[in-house]
């Protein structure tokens, strides 16, 4: 099961060799109230501690897989559903210190069934998060 | 008596539940408790591992449907159109989305099965390839005996080239499996209050979302032969029982006089947060049917007198 907000608290940890890190995963949940296919998302954008990076130099790793924005916009047969975790990799050089950071998130989602100019709209997302291991 | 309605519950009631508080067994047994009769669902949603469900899940989901005595009544599909990125779809793709849903909603017994074509402008007009994509499933939908109904739907009113659109294709080809679904919400006229929506404050759609489209109960008269489900969209039921937003004592009263029999399913979308839309559905059912009976009453004393 999820944890309700977008967000997660598991899974916010840093990645890459320990003595090198590449950055840090951000785990959300399904950022929409409908399984979507991963092409639908258009990246995402992330802000920790208020240092912000691009939804297009961040990726996504859904079901072990790692997309980046151009192989998440031709991912037009994988499917993010309902009750999978998906983990943004935010590069970012030496990771993050053990301790509580201040993390936002804006999913890019495109709904077809929105006009044009709302596409694609963020789905927002912003809380204190944990990182447990250096 | 004519024209009972048949009530139902949508899943998507649940939106801010399913998932981190609320899992499948606990939403039917939501909606059964209701004394509904009918449940509906969002494929992409609430089917595991959509569109393929596994042998083991169709078992769970037909166990629940007998444990609760519920019938499956209208499946909500999406057709993608703007699944790429600058690309639309081909009426052949657009075909096979909705030839993927009907095959999934037969499986599961639904008799309806309601398509959100994309959109190409901000008139929200349906992409043009969804006629000749519906054209080419259409005998598929007969087979199954499914009814495939786009939905009517809050900022696109009853009188709009989209919903004269899909008229015209139901007398042009003749179908009996091609409706129009309604949702209540076009009916809302007084303000939600303190309601997030996805759409951006300032832009366009927002006020008509937060104030409401205030369509007149009355012309749902003029299309009433063409509409084939109603989902029963509300966003608060306060203390008294009173709906603060859709005016259903007018609503109500105008569905008896089309004759409407079909479903009023429950669509609550209110406050985004869990644990409140449990009871906001209860509450609506007796709203409802406390309506349908106070109508039925006024006209059974008249038919007496």
């Amino acid at each position: 099961m999820y944890e309700y907000q977008l967000i997660q608290a598991t899974g916010f940890r840093n990645y890459g060799p320990v003595e090198a890190r590449e950055g840090v995963e951000v785990r959300l949940r399904l950022p929409n109230y409908r399984g979507m296919r991963l092409s639908l998302l258009d990246g995402v954008d992330v802000t920790i501690d208020g240092e912000f990076f691009s939804y297009e130099i961040n990726k996504l790793r859904l079901h072990g897989e790692v997309y980046d924005l151009e192989a998440m916009r031709d991912a037009t047969t994988v499917r993010w559903a309902v009750g999978d975790f998906g983990s943004v990799l935010v590069p970012k050089a030496g990771g993050l210190a053990p301790g509580i950071h201040h993390v936002k998130v804006a999913a890019r989602t495109r709904s077809p069934y929105f006009p044009p100019h709302l596409q694609p709209l963020p789905v927002n997302g912003e809380r204190l998060a944990t990182i447990v291991l250096p | 008596m004519a024209g009972q309605f048949k009530y139902g519950v949508s899943l998507y009631s649940y939106t801010e539940d399913f998932g981190s508080i609320m899992t499948l067994e606990d939403g039917f047994d939501h909606a059964a408790d209701t004394g509904a009769t009918g449940i509906e669902i969002l494929g992409e949603t609430h089917v595991e591992c959509y569109p393929e469900p596994t042998s083991q899940w169709l078992d769970r989901w037909f166990g629940l449907l007998d444990q609760h005595k519920l019938e499956p009544t209208n499946m909500c599909s999406w057709v993608d159109t703007k699944l790429r990125l600058g690309q639309q779809l081909t009426v052949e793709e657009g075909a096979a989305e909705l030839e993927r849903d009907l095959r999934l909603a037969h499986r599961l017994g639904f008799k309806f099965l309601r398509p959100k074509f994309g959109v190409i402008d901000a008139q929200l007009t349906p992409d043009p390839i969804w006629s000749g994509a519906v054209e080419r499933v259409l005998d598929l939908a007969n087979t199954f005996d499914i009814v495939i109904c786009p939905e009517i739907h809050s900022p696109t009113p009853i009188r709009h080239p989209a919903v004269e659109g899909y008229i015209d294709f139901i007398e042009r080809t003749g179908t009996p499996n091609f409706r129009l679904l309604i949702d209540t919400g076009i009916f809302q006229n007084r303000p939600l209050k303190g309601w997030q929506h996805e759409v951006p404050e300032g832009d366009s759609d927002h006020a008509k979302l937060i104030n409401g489209i205030a369509v007149d109960p009355e012309e749902f008269l003029d299309i009433a032969k063409y509409v084939a489900f109603i989902q029963a969209k509300f966003h608060y039921i306060n203390d008294d029982l009173q709906c603060e937003n859709i005016p259903w004592d007018k609503v109500i009263p105008v569905l008896k006089r089309a004759g409407f029999d079909g479903y009023l399913s429950s669509e609550y979308e209110g406050a985004r947060e869990p644990w409140v839309a449990i009871d906001q559905v209860r509450r609506q059912h007796v709203m409802m049917r406390r309506l349908e009976a106070e109508y039925d009453a006024a006209h059974a004393a008249t038919a007496g007198a």
